[in-house]
């Protein structure tokens, strides 16, 4: 294996990493790419057999606890009641993730100036739309263009048909009057730049066979690697090296047969995800950066939020097959998505539908809320569920908060014996009483669509997708870690481009602004080549 | 080999168990938990569980103090008492069983089809979806905003 030294070397290969590279590629400088993980192969997806759903809770579980593979670290998750989940392979979380694909809208960016709480944003709207529109075409987006919840912009796939279940919230939602409008999904719904489209199999977070969902392993990276892009899998990174002058020299990192490798460049730029880019900065430690790089502030690893959510759903007398189509991929509502104080908290929470539960599934979820008995009364209650369901989750904004973090953890490391993160989170008592008021308003939606019953989980534990905060950018090195376009305020040849640079998490998912994120930075940095380290 | 070992590969003994949890429909539509060849799954299961274990032992005893042949040898009225009665003093026990048969039992292909749905696994056949309604899409269109006004 060569280590010869690279121009770029970006840590990860998952939403941000792989869009990242694909822009920097045209720089002219050599890019490399260390990935933990391997390559996925759409063949080995569950949805390929029976047993599908099964190894939806073991091999293909999204939590790096219950999966416990090679490309895994542990993540000491006990103080926090959200867990973090995440996918360690080339394409990284979009290899599991749902696809759900809304952007932040332009007052998500100034919190501070709107609502009085949290941070503004150094950047807007405008300065990533171009980068919006760019990683739309990119992924394979469907659509409706003409959502009155944001700036007008065009889907380049049509949107995916509601499905049953779909149509029957929409006319729940519409007989309130409530917002609601087809999701912008990273799943196409045609044929796309030579993916074929989606075939409704169902369950997007197992991985998609068909191809049909985006995962920067089969968009970004072949095209990254066709400009000339490297990508080496199974390399598990131990720590960024430094230079005398405090600059980053590189890193140190495990190959794929546990041999401590050195690799140098000139720019290292992190995509390892709101949990892993602050664990390796804290792991950084040197004596010109004795607190972990680029942590003069003290804010690495600081103002985590998570989007906590609830699960709303409703049973209905009517099949809805739900359980067909992509899960997490109809429509959404931003009908709470704006702060009013009479409603008891700030910020708001938008509303995502999903479709319904599959077989197993809904089994498993009758028998845990005491749905579905053993014994003679089963098929009568596992009919009454099955097929018969359909919901939403509500996504809450999360404020920022000091005090939720990503440590090291003292003793828990991963299978090189490098340290593992330690997540400590305490749910605000704003997003409590979000959660608790997304609850009542999406069992009155549910129940004015037809639902003949309603219930909720106001809480979702194993929901901590969204991993957010722990390296914020700003303009004041005191109060931030990188820059307005993410560069380290200590060191200026590093740079972060995941969802540690969010300063706020409005209240929607957040991979397309992620990937905007991603691409601005690229460009910024291509922008300002002459100058950079200025 | 120990006796629960002896419990766990007697497939006649966990056939009727898991037919206890999930017995066959009325309709006959749907078959038994013990009908479908996945016992010996299960049993691979429970055995890491050493409360359940715990909790067929008893289930076997009970059986056994009303007839040595132990719970097959019972009716079914019979068998449902003698696992009821175990209940209190071992909670775990159906919450073991259940955690691994409702999984086996609903990805069983001819549970599927019992239940209307291909016995197949979703890729490469995908499904059909109902489309959006159209009377929804004209709403939506209305509503739309337009390009530059926003």
């Amino acid at each position: 294996m060569s280590n010869e030294p690279v121009g770029v070397l970006v840590i990860g290969a998952g939403a941000s990493g792989g869009a990242f590279a694909w822009s920097i590629a045209d720089a002219g400088m050599s890019v490399l790419c260390l990935e933990q993980g391997p390559w996925m192969k759409q063949r080995d997806f569950p949805t390929n057999n029976l047993g599908w759903e099964a190894r939806s809770t073991a091999e293909f579980s999204p939590s790096p606890n219950v999966r416990g593979l090679p490309a895994d670290y542990p993540v000491s998750d006990e103080n926090s009641p959200i867990k973090p989940l995440m996918f360690n392979a080339v394409g990284g979380s979009t290899i599991l993730w749902a696809a759900h694909f809304p952007r932040f809208t332009p007052r998500d960016f100034r919190v501070r100036s709107d609502d009085g709480v949290a941070l503004d944003w150094p950047i807007d709207y405008s300065t990533l739309e171009p980068f919006f529109n760019l990683n739309d075409r990119m992924m394979g987006v469907s659509g409706l263009a003409g959502d009155p919840a944001y700036p007008y912009h065009e889907p380049p796939l049509p949107a995916l048909p509601f499905g049953k279940s779909g149509n029957t919230l929409a006319r729940g939602f519409e007989k309130l009057g409530w917002h609601w409008w087809p999701s912008d999904s990273a799943i196409i719904s045609r044929e796309y730049q030579g993916r074929e489209g989606c075939i409704n199999l169902g369950p997007c977070t197992t991985g998609c066979s068909q191809g049909a969902k985006a995962s920067t392993d089969i968009t970004y990276w072949p095209v990254a690697q066709r400009k000339g892009v490297q990508i080496r899998t199974g390399c598990c990174v131990r720590e960024i090296t430094v230079r005398e002058d405090g600059m980053a020299d590189g890193v140190l990192y495990h190959d794929e047969e546990g041999i401590l490798q050195e690799q140098k460049a000139e720019i290292v730029v992190l995509a390892c995800n709101g949990i892993g880019t602050p664990r390796l900065l804290l792991n950084s430690q040197s004596e010109q950066h004795p607190d972990g790089l680029a942590n003069s502030s003290g804010m690495v690893g600081r103002n985590l939020m998570f989007h906590p959510y609830a699960s709303i759903m409703g049973i209905f007398d009517e099949p809805l097959e739900g359980h067909h189509g992509p899960g997490g991929c109809s429509l959404w509502s931003h009908e709470f998505y704006e702060t009013d104080r009479s409603r008891g908290f700030l910020r708001g929470y938008s509303f995502e539908a999903v479709r319904g539960m599959a077989p197993v599934q809904s089994a498993v979820f009758g028998r845990a809320t005491g749905r579905i008995p053993w014994g003679t009364p089963h098929h009568d209650a596992y009919g009454r569920l099955f097929n018969h369901t359909t919901g939403m989750v509500a996504i809450t904004e999360d404020l920022p908060d000091e005090s939720n973090t990503v440590t090291l953890d003292s003793e828990l490391a991963d299978s090189h014996g490098i340290p593992a993160p330690r997540v400590t989170y305490e749910l605000s008592g704003n997003s409590r009483r979000m959660l608790d008021h997304a609850v009542e308003r999406g069992k009155e939606a549910l129940t004015a669509a037809g639902a003949v019953d309603t219930f909720a989980v106001p809480l979702m534990h194993a929901a901590g997708w969204h991993l957010m905060g722990t390296a914020r950018m700003g303009t004041d090195p005191k109060t931030s870690v990188v820059n307005e376009w993410g560069r380290a305020h200590d060191v200026k040849n590093l740079f972060v481009i995941d969802g540690s640079l969010f300063v706020t998490a409005a209240g929607v998912n957040p991979t397309s602004t992620i990937q905007a994120l991603a691409l601005y930075v690229a460009d910024s940095i291509k922008k300002n080549i002459a100058n950079l380290f200025d | 080999m120990s006796d629960t070992q002896n419990l766990l590969r007697d497939t006649t003994l966990m056939q009727a168990l898991l037919d206890l949890v999930i017995p066959p429909s009325d309709d006959g539509k749907l078959p038994g938990a013990g009908d479908l060849g996945i016992a010996s799954a299960v049993a691979k299961s429970l055995a890491s569980d050493p409360e359940i274990e715990a909790g067929l032992r008893a289930v076997q005893k009970a059986a056994r103090d009303r007839d040595p042949r132990g719970l097959v040898a019972l009716s079914a009225e019979g068998r449902l008492e003698v696992l009821e009665s175990q209940l209190g003093t071992h909670p775990t026990l159906m919450s073991g069983l259940t955690r691994w048969v409702y999984p086996a039992y609903y990805q069983h292909p001819r549970v599927l089809e019992g239940l209307g749905q291909p016995g197949r696994p979703p890729f490469p056949g995908g499904f059909e979806v109902e489309e959006t309604a159209p009377d929804l899409l004209e709403i939506l269109r209305a509503r739309a905003r337009k390009q530059g006004s926003g």
